[in-house]
């Protein structure tokens, strides 16, 4: 067993024995636990995993807690399994990290492969295509909500022209003028150096 | 498919993007576009996969996977959602103290809301296979404001709508 003990306690902010004993395997199921029975992707996830590594077992600091977060929110790809990379080297470095991405993504990734082998068998069956109707309407609800999310914490007095163009600007160089998304993001990028929001 | 080049392209698409859906566009253009592999009723059903279980928003991309190229696709997809996390360890490591720099910041935010604009237009092909009539799109319009206005989780649309369409599907 690998303990919290000394290694830790320096950057864990919490007295000694208030630390619960650190192992991988604990470490596993948690982060196994937390990532595969929390619904509505990384945010949510990230919210309880802060309550169980830095509330309740002081294996993190809030602050080592809020870089790995800033951090994952800026490495490409998924945050949630950045996150999980990023805890898992800060506690146990490169076999926390592996450890922790695959028991975040394998038992969801099965779980899909079965729902989308669920969806092909069932595309033949009238009353079951209707229900799957009914969800796919919803994807196209869920994606437009997803659009107005991302932008919504960026809609603040000052910074609103610069959301409008940048959000009408992706619209349009795709929808319109069908620019390949990476070019309309590397643009999008380049944008953002030259026009800062004012909070920053 | 070769599966190298399907776990290369949908890597392109993970690792292009800041959050489980922005990969969308990329997805779309390379497999539903360009190469037609893929249909856009399929990619809406990834979608809708992706956010039935549990798991990262970008989970969908296991499901491309699998509809591409079966078992061995959705591996493929495994491996490009999974990848891009490892470049969190160097980034901790060495570049942590600049992710607060100001032009960093700024880019990152402005990347976001390019991707936003993105999302909206991918949505638009995925409504015109999936919204047929008043009660789809009354689905969507429901699914929108459940997802804006409450804190409750997804699983409930996914439920909701699909008793609807079964309903609809059983009264004809």
């Amino acid at each position: 067993m690998q303990h919290v003990k000394g290694r830790y306690t320096e950057t864990s902010g919490m007295p000694e024995d208030t630390i619960a004993p650190f192992s991988l395997g604990r470490f596993t199921l948690l982060i196994l636990r937390v990532a595969n029975l929390t619904f509505g992707g990384g945010d949510p996830t990230m919210a309880v995993l802060f309550r169980e590594l830095v509330v309740s077992r002081g294996w993190l600091t809030r602050e080592r807690y809020g870089l790995i977060y800033s951090l994952a929110r800026a490495t490409p790809g998924t945050n949630i399994l950045a996150f999980c990379a990023g805890a898992g080297w800060q506690v146990a470095r490169w076999h926390g990290a592996l450890v922790a991405v695959l028991a975040a993504s394998i038992p969801c990734a099965a779980a899909i492969v079965w729902f989308t082998y669920a969806y092909t068998l069932w595309r033949s069956n009238p009353l079951a295509m209707s229900a799957i109707g009914g969800t796919l309407a919803a994807a196209v609800g869920m994606m437009f909500a997803a659009t107005f999310q991302l932008c919504r914490p960026r809609w603040k007095p000052g910074n609103r022209l610069r959301a409008a163009v940048l959000v009408a600007g992706g619209f349009g160089l795709s929808f319109g003028l069908h620019m390949p998304p990476i070019e309309v993001l590397g643009l999008g990028a380049l944008v953002g150096l030259v026009w800062r929001p004012s909070e920053t | 498919m070769n599966l190298i080049l399907l776990y290369l392209l949908l890597l392109k698409a993970t690792a292009t993007s800041f959050s489980g859906l922005t990969s969308l566009p990329v997805v779309r253009n390379d497999f539903v576009v360009h190469r037609q592999l893929l249909t856009d009723r399929q990619l809406n059903a990834a979608v809708v996969a992706g956010r039935t279980v549990p798991g990262p928003n970008g989970l969908y991309v296991v499901s491309v996977g699998y509809f591409i190229a079966g078992i061995p696709g959705a591996c493929a997809g495994w491996l490009a959602l999974i990848s891009p996390a490892f470049v969190m360890i160097p980034l901790l490591r060495y570049v942590g103290a600049r992710a607060e720099r100001p032009e960093i910041r700024s880019a990152i935010q402005a990347l976001t809301l390019a991707a936003a604009g993105l999302i909206a237009s991918a949505t638009i092909p995925l409504a015109r296979d999936a919204l047929h009539g008043p009660l789809s799109i009354a689905i969507a319009a429901g699914s929108f404001l459940f997802m804006v206005f409450t804190e409750r989780d997804t699983l409930w649309i996914i439920g909701g709508s699909a008793l609807i369409g079964l309903l609809a599907g059983l009264l004809g």
